[in-house]
């Protein structure tokens, strides 16, 4: 589990692009598939999503996180194409449940925009360092450093919580404690327990990082001080322009 | 230059000083070691030297302490950092970055540094540190050692005059472990940095450090050049720290008159001291 939204290295021309078009774009893929009521139009943004995956050389990262979004939706879409009620009627169910006509589009429309709003993500994340998303935040739109600081560390500590909690698990697994068993409710109350000693250790280390920031200055940091530039490239004012354009006919359509 | 006037603190709610009556000079370029028992106040030390105690650690608080000529009660520790760089126990747990390039540029960017100059101490620093070519490298990747050295490049990329560190070879192997000290002594003699470093790693210790000093539960022990203080073979055994097993050695062939030289800080000078003991030359320095 994990690791969908990891940055995955790379040279490609997505992965240079300026970590603030990059937000913008994934920003106005979402926005034009809520703005757009054609399922023709959603279904192309998917696959203008898997296009520009594949420029990114992250494709196979993006199949994993279209097959799981499927998985999701499949079961959003049973819910939901149940709950419509107006329209023809398809089919009939036991229960007195049926399916309509008007239930089918609205459905199925509604699983393609969500999975076409939250590939983007994914994707931006996969190709964008956070640092960068962070900087470019503070030195572009004027973020409080410490939000974006904020930001970059939480992500930061993840893996160290989840190794902290390895380690944990470890260390009861060779005094004999079973996490593998198939039990879910068995499993949650060994996992419970744990739960104190890996706040504490974490509490500690976030501790332990403040003062560390704290000690590197953290606290005199102005608003500009910056080292790292993002200029925009005739390639980010490119991509806005499509971008633009794909929100327009959105619009249209 | 750090000077530590009868220094007492004790932690809010504890029910004893971590340091009592401590009195320390450590003049600018010396590289002193601190050791002492688990729970003597080492690392309160190196708190009360970079101002966290009692700025960010309360507590009872009596004497003085200036580094750099600055007050620690009266300077901040982010006033002090300027002075004093602080290297921690927990690697993990200081390095904020995930590229060791944005590690370093974390404490130039918030002191300000222009960004002309940022470059050439950015570089600086890595090379000091001895790590020139991970400056793209996640630090994830990184063994234990390597985490190490971007912590003290981090730190020194800021210029202090002194550098403190607490147990930095704790989580490290015996080799990686003596590259630190390998890179400590750089600092120390090409770039003249003051180094204070608490370490269990005694034989290291002595092997890299001018001078120790060793902490009790009831103060400072003793204080003095690394010889002077391992030919006090009993003052160290009341404190309870590890004395190095060379030593000890060198403790009982001068009780019983055999050797009078200075006290062998690794094997190969244990060694020349047994041989000289045998051969019945008493290498009379004292
Ligand atoms: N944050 C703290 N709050 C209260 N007591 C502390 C704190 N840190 C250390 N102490 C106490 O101060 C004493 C000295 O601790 P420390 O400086 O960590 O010793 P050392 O590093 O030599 O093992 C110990 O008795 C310890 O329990
Ligand atoms: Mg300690």
């Amino acid at each position: 589990m994990g690791g969908l939204l990891d940055y995955l290295p790379g040279e490609s021309i997505i992965h240079r692009l300026n970590p603030l078009v990059k937000l913008i774009l994934s920003f106005g893929l979402c926005v034009s598939c809520f703005l757009s009521d054609s399922i023709i139009f959603v279904l192309s943004v998917i696959v203008i999503n898997i296009l520009l995956s594949m420029m990114a050389r992250v494709f196979a990262r993006t199949l994993l996180v279209f097959l799981s979004l499927i998985k999701f939706s499949t079961l959003l879409f049973i819910i939901q194409i149940l709950c419509v009620r107006q329209g023809e009627i398809l089919l009939n169910l036991p229960l007195g449940l049926y399916i309509t006509d008007k239930g089918l589009m609205f459905s199925l429309l509604f699983i393609s925009r969500l999975i076409a709003a939250a590939m983007p993500l994914s994707l931006t994340l996969s190709v964008t360092r956070v640092v960068d998303i962070a900087n470019v935040l503070v030195s572009k739109l004027r973020l409080p450093y410490k939000y974006a600081f904020a930001l970059t560390a939480a992500i930061r500590f993840i893996p160290l919580f989840s190794s902290e909690m390895a380690g944990i698990m470890e260390a009861q697994t060779a005094r004999g404690v079973d996490f593998e068993t198939k039990n879910f409710l068995k499993k949650i109350r060994l996992l419970l327990p744990l739960c104190a000693p890996l706040l504490i250790s974490s509490v500690r280390k976030v501790e332990g990082s403040a003062i560390s920031a704290e000690l590197r200055g953290f606290n005199l940091r102005g608003g500009s001080s910056g080292y790292k530039q993002y200029p925009f490239k005739a390639v980010d004012y490119s991509a806005l322009c499509l971008c633009a354009a794909l929100v327009v006919v959105s619009v249209m359509l | 230059m750090i000077n530590i006037n009868g220094l007492t603190f004790r932690y809010v709610g504890a029910n004893a000083d971590a340091l009592t009556d401590i009195n320390l000079r450590i003049p600018d370029g010396d590289f002193v070691g601190i050791i002492g028992p688990s729970g003597a106040g080492k690392t309160t030390l190196t708190r009360a030297i970079n101002g966290l105690v009692p700025h960010h650690y309360k507590g009872d608080y009596y004497g003085e302490v200036l580094v750099d000529g600055k007050d620690t009660l009266k300077h901040t520790p982010d006033q002090l950092a300027v002075s004093v760089g602080s290297v921690f126990q927990d690697i993990e747990s200081q390095l904020v970055s995930e590229i060791v390039e944005d590690e370093v540029l974390f404490g130039l960017e918030n002191f300000s540094v222009s960004s002309g100059e940022i470059e050439s101490q950015m570089e600086w620093a890595l090379n000091a540190a001895g790590i020139p070519g991970l400056r793209n490298r996640e630090i994830r990747s990184l063994s234990g050692g390597q985490k190490q050295k971007v912590a003290i490049a981090s730190i020194i990329a800021l210029r202090p005059k002194i550098i403190v560190l607490d147990e930095p070879t704790g989580e490290l192997d015996p080799l990686a472990s003596r590259r630190i000290f390998e890179t400590l002594r750089e600092l120390n003699t090409q770039f003249g940095v003051t180094v204070v470093v608490v370490e269990q790693k005694i034989m290291l210790l002595c092997e890299f450090a001018r001078r120790l000093a060793v902490l009790s539960s009831v103060g400072l022990a003793i204080e003095g050049s690394v010889t002077d203080v391992l030919r006090h073979i009993d003052v160290l055994e009341a404190t309870g720290v590890n004395i190095p097993r060379v030593a000890t050695l060198a403790g009982l062939l001068r009780k019983k008159s055999l050797f009078f030289g200075e006290p062998p800080i690794n094997v190969l000078g244990a060694k020349a001291m047994i041989e000289n003991c045998l051969r019945g030359e008493n290498t009379c320095l004292d």
